[in-house]
């Protein structure tokens, strides 16, 4: 039998059990409001610190996951940095061809190139074009920089190149200002691998450094106008026969990754070819062609001047001096050719120029071309009035500045002076 | 060890612990619908050293802290808690022994019958309810029962549950 405490306790947990049952019955069929409201009155006040500490919890996953996810990322961009510059350059290289395919007259065919581990792959490559693309043999291949080389033969679906680095390659071409032409053959071994030789080049054309060397379109394998290289120096020159110039090739066949096969090479093609060596070959033509306009105007200038203050001393020293029969330069000098030279300079101390010195090109840096003008060089050795009066001007190079190049300024004060 | 006896600092720490773990832990787990219910353990864990009236309070009070969380049907796990709360000291005082196995299985039935409880109050008689109570909940009482044995292992000296399994 059960003692009185023993029954207490157990009416005490039923009378707890029935009122906590009883709550619970109350709220599971209270309204819904009611419940929501009372469950939201203890998220804020008995359960709140719990909610917090659940609340940092889920953030303490989420930014885990999130670093995770940011990890993940980051070894995704790092993977794909890695091939970015490949992808870029290759961009580039795809968009230059396609801007010259753009620009080529004459149909083409467009091919990848399929290098070899060989040694030998930048003498030959293997196109992924062959015959039933429309390729055929002896058709130039080219690239966005320039000449690659020509197409050696052509199976069904691939081809051979025979690239400039071969050492059968030859290719006629000619200077961009049209100037020099000659034969474009790769350096042989030892003597500049890599580069190539603009051979037969006649010794009166002289080709300065950084001129862009184009196919000429002779012999029917390459069409006019395709760059090939430029000049980098000369290799050797026979005296009075021919130099031979060394170029740096346009276009590398070792990187080339996609060419353009011309099918039917015909017409100038230096317009599909704007590369940037044309255009500064180009520019820097024309900074020569105005360097020596502007030299040739200042010994003209200068010229002028130290004749009028030659002019002037003799205007002083007219009065004492016997006057002479009008003369003119020309005829002077035509009769006189080897004059006393020494005594037309104004200022002392100057060798005289001669009727076979060379005319303004030494003081002026003008090109040999500028002596052609048709001024003859000694008209003002024996023109120059006499020495009786110098000026203290600088004479040293003012006979061999104006001579040449003054053209008939001079003449007329003269004959004034002679009146 | 009667209740009277048992040191009830040492109760409310390892309860206090496990509301820390439920409400931080848990949610960092691994799938919430089979994760251990830490709050049902420390239910149960005192249910075992309490008497039947103070379970059911406790139980109730569990629920109530249940329901105000879950946005389902409030009253439902107060009365869930309750229920299970009340009959686990109860049954546990009158037919299971201090066995550490005996009394994990003894959580594991419990929470099952929790949940059963808790559907049943809360409506649901769809396939959902099948789901929860057939696989679900099966899981989530059996990682709550290892969890609880290894509670009664690690803190079986202020438990005094005999390891004689």
């Amino acid at each position: 039998m059960a003692s009185a405490s023993e029954r207490s306790y157990t009416r005490r947990d039923t009378v707890l059990f029935c009122v906590c049952l009883g709550l619970s019955l109350v709220g599971l069929f209270a309204p819904a409001a009611l419940g929501l409201s009372v469950a939201a009155a203890l998220r804020q006040s008995v359960l709140a610190p719990l909610v917090w500490l659940q609340v940092r919890a889920e953030e303490g996953k989420t930014s885990r996951v999130r670093l995770r996810a940011i990890t993940a990322e980051r070894d995704s961009a790092s993977y794909l940095a890695q091939g970015l510059p490949s992808l870029l350059a290759e961009n580039e290289r795809l968009r230059q061809l396609l801007g010259l395919s753009h620009r080529l007259s004459s149909p083409y065919v467009a091919a990848e190139v399929l290098h070899q581990p060989q040694a030998t792959d930048g003498r030959t490559l293997l196109l992924s074009a062959g015959s039933r693309d429309g390729v055929a043999a002896f058709d130039p291949v080219v690239a966005p920089e320039g000449l690659i080389g020509v197409v050696l033969s052509a199976a069904p679906r691939t081809s051979i190149v025979m690239t400039w680095a071969h050492p059968e390659f030859r290719v006629s071409a000619f200077t961009v200002s049209g100037n020099a032409a000659g034969v474009v053959a790769p350096s042989p071994s030892g003597a500049g691998e890599g580069a190539l030789e603009f051979r037969g080049v006649p010794y009166r054309d002289s080709v300065s450094v950084g001129t862009l060397v184009l196919s000429s379109g002779l012999g029917g394998v390459y069409p006019k106008g395709i760059p090939v290289g430029t000049v980098t120096g000369i290799v050797s020159e026979q005296a009075g026969w021919e130099r031979v110039y060394r170029l740096l090739p346009a276009a590398n066949p070792g990187s080339a990754a996609h060419v353009l096969v011309l099918t039917s090479p015909n017409g100038d093609l230096a317009r599909a070819f704007p590369s940037d060596s044309a255009l500064a070959a180009q520019r820097r033509d024309s900074l020569e062609r105005i360097r020596v306009a502007d030299s040739v105007a200042q010994a003209a200038r200068e010229a002028r001047a130290q004749r009028a203050e030659s002019l002037a001393a003799t205007r002083r020293d007219t009065t004492r001096a016997r006057p002479r029969p009008p003369l003119r330069p020309d005829s002077a000098a035509a009769r006189r050719p080897a004059a006393p030279a020494p005594a037309t300079v104004p200022g002392a101390g100057a060798p005289p120029p001669t009727a076979g010195a060379p005319p303004a090109a030494p003081a002026t840096g003008a090109p040999p071309a500028a002596s052609g003008t048709g001024v003859s060089p000694a008209a003002p050795a024996t023109s120059a009035p006499p020495p009786k009066a110098p000026p203290a001007g600088p004479p040293s190079k003012a006979p061999a500045v104006g001579s040449p190049l003054q053209p008939a300024a001079g003449a007329p004060t003269q004959k004034d002076t002679a009146r | 060890m009667i209740p009277a006896r048992a040191n009830r600092l040492q109760l409310a720490a390892v309860l206090a612990l496990l509301v820390v773990l439920h409400f931080y832990v848990r949610p960092r787990l691994w799938g919430p619908r089979i994760s251990p219910d830490f709050l049902f353990v420390g239910l149960m864990l005192f249910a075992m050293r309490s008497g039947p009236g103070a379970s059911a309070v406790a139980g109730f009070l569990v629920g109530i802290t249940a329901d105000a969380l879950t946005p389902a049907k409030f009253g439902a796990g107060a009365l869930a808690h309750t229920v299970v709360g009340y009959l686990a000291s109860w049954a546990r005082a009158m037919f299971f022994a201090d066995n550490a196995l005996v009394n994990a299985g003894f959580i594991a039935v419990g929470l099952w019958m929790r949940d059963l409880l808790v559907l049943a109050a809360s409506g649901g008689g769809d396939r959902s309810f099948l789901a929860e109570l057939a696989l679900y909940s099966p899981l989530q009482a059996l990682t709550s029962a290892l969890f609880a044995l290894i509670v009664l292992l690690a803190f079986r000296e202020w438990f005094s549950i005999r390891l004689d399994a």
